[in-house]
């Protein structure tokens, strides 16, 4: 049981991390329809920043926040200069761009960062005696930390799109550009904004992961893919399907690599492409994703 | 019942890419009138409507309450003042009726509060469906939400793009009362462009009509009505 408990809140640690980078993804993709495939790499280096920073002394949790600002500048520059122009010739292509981005992130890191992997400190304490007790089962804090995180974000994203102007023009742009003009709306700097946001959150994610998985370049790779799948299969335009879809795969993972001895940590990339598949062939929108049933 | 010039437009020309729509329209829109231009498919209807609201490129003049706004950026000519009712609607579907008002009075700046319940007070039927998602609702009852989206950045000029288009006729005579009260009791002037001619002739102070962009006749609502032309080819009245 108590073991059970510990692997269950690794899981869902885990599986916030994978729910926030899951909701950068649907932030952009409800906005722009497209799948940032850089959103992993700008988080990574948000957290090589991070790393920079505290080593010159700053606090980490002030450290996180400057990280958070450079992930939205990077992420909107991406947008105004790569997405935007060829998105208006030809949409498809901007698939292929991102993916030249996503590449191109991913050297510049190694090129300022160096390719050793280095210690990232915790926001959270992470000594031999921070944890706290449930049930007989000893609880880190920073695991515990990060789902707070989560759950903090969450608030915060929930108050910004139903409670502010500014929330309720992204979410009228997500759903029809040519009305929200109409209705006054700059769509080009909401769309700005939106990758923007997804840029810090995905920062937020890699500042998180980084203590406890170490900071190198590939730092992202495979929680990028995991969190596309917990989007997939929460649905690319739902923000609760992503969290719900992160937390989903955090504990999937947790159990495989726990109880499935057969397949354990290795085989766990094959089994989430099987229920990328199963969730494509039997359910495409995704969980909470809308299959646009609308009257005319 | 007509006042000063609100709307005046002249040579105006529009189109999409090289392939021009308009050619060099001249007509305008005096204070609290309601002037229809009637036009078939294809006659370049929708491209007025987005020329003047400033959402597509164009040529010649449009002034606008004695300002020229022939350059203006779609944002600033609607809190200049003119606003517009889309074809097909365009409400924001997946969003809740109270946000779609809301929405729609983007450009206000303070409380928009009284402008909500001023608009569920004219449209009970949107009011008892504030929370519900704009997809779910009737054809009529989006239309009646886009106008009142449309009312909700405080215009003086209501662009109303073929409003009855997909509705039934009982639903598209109570829209063009509807729209008679916006002019009667909130003294809106108001551009509508339609292929439904008797109601929206029977409404209109004065109208054009837009043959593959340009004006071949003018007149008010009761004279169009009556020439035989019109007759044929938009009521399909055979004389």
């Amino acid at each position: 049981m108590s073991l059970f408990l510990e692997r269950m809140v690794n899981g869902l640690a885990d599986g916030s991390i994978y729910a926030l980078l899951a909701l950068a993804l649907v932030v952009v993709f409800r906005s722009t329809g497209q799948l940032n495939f850089a959103q992993g790499e700008i988080g990574t280096m948000g957290a090589f920043f991070v790393s920079t920073l505290t080593l010159s002394g700053l606090p980490v949790w002030l450290s996180i926040v400057l990280a958070m600002v450079l992930g939205f500048m990077v992420a909107a520059g991406v947008e105004r200069v790569v997405v935007r122009p060829i998105e208006h010739r030809n949409p498809s292509a901007v698939i292929v761009a991102l993916i030249g981005v996503f590449l191109a992130v991913n050297q510049l890191n190694a090129m300022i960062w160096g390719v050793d992997a280095r210690r990232l400190p915790s926001v959270f304490p992470t000594g031999a005696d921070d944890f706290v007790t449930v049930l007989d089962t000893p609880l880190r804090i920073s695991r515990l930390g990060v789902i707070g995180v989560l759950i903090v974000l969450l608030v915060l994203l929930w108050l910004l799109f139903t409670k502010t102007k500014i929330g309720l023009a992204m979410r009228a742009v997500a759903n029809n550009q040519e009305s929200s003009n109409l209705v006054g709306i700059r769509v080009g700097t909401v769309l700005l904004l939106g990758w923007g946001l997804a840029g810090s959150i995905g920062v937020l994610a890699a500042a998180m992961l980084a203590p406890s998985a170490g900071l190198s370049g590939t730092l992202m790779l495979s929680p990028f893919l995991l969190a596309s799948v917990a989007a997939v299969l929460g649905g690319l335009d739902s923000p609760i399907g992503a969290v719900v879809g992160g937390l989903v795969i955090g504990v999937t993972e947790a159990v495989i690599v726990g109880y499935v001895d057969f397949l354990g940590a290795d085989m766990l990339m094959p089994v989430m492409l099987v229920i990328l598949l199963v969730v494509l062939l039997f359910r495409p929108s995704g969980l909470f994703g809308s299959e646009r049933v609308e009257r005319v | 019942m007509s006042g000063d010039t609100l709307l005046s437009v002249a040579g105006l020309s529009a189109g999409y890419g090289p392939i021009q729509v308009l050619h060099q329209l001249d007509f305008n829109v005096a204070e609290g009138e309601i002037v229809v231009i009637l036009g078939a498919n294809g006659a370049g209807k929708t491209t007025t409507m987005r020329a003047i609201s400033g959402m597509i490129a164009r040529k010649g003049t449009v002034e606008f309450a004695g300002k020229d706004i022939s350059s203006a950026k779609p944002d600033a000519i609607l809190r200049d003042g003119i606003s517009q009712v889309p074809q097909g609607r365009g409400t924001f579907t997946d969003l809740s009726v109270d946000d779609n008002l809301r929405a729609g009075g983007y450009t206000v700046k303070g409380s928009i509060d009284d402008d909500l319940e001023r608009w569920y007070a004219q449209f009970p039927r949107l009011g008892e469906r504030r929370d519900q998602k704009a997809g779910s609702l009737s054809g009529g009852e989006q239309q009646m939400l886009a106008v009142a989206r449309a009312m909700m950045p405080r215009p003086k000029l209501l662009l109303c793009d073929e409003p009855s288009l997909g509705l039934a006729p009982m639903i598209t005579q109570e829209l063009f009362r509807v729209l008679g009260t916006l002019r009667d009791e909130h003294g809106m002037s108001l551009l509508i462009v339609e292929q439904n001619a008797g109601m929206a002739l029977k409404l209109a102070d004065r109208a054009y009509v837009l043959e593959t962009g340009n004006i071949v006749a003018t007149g008010t609502g009761e004279e169009l009505l009556a020439d035989d032309t019109i007759r044929e080819a938009y009521l399909g009245v055979v004389s």
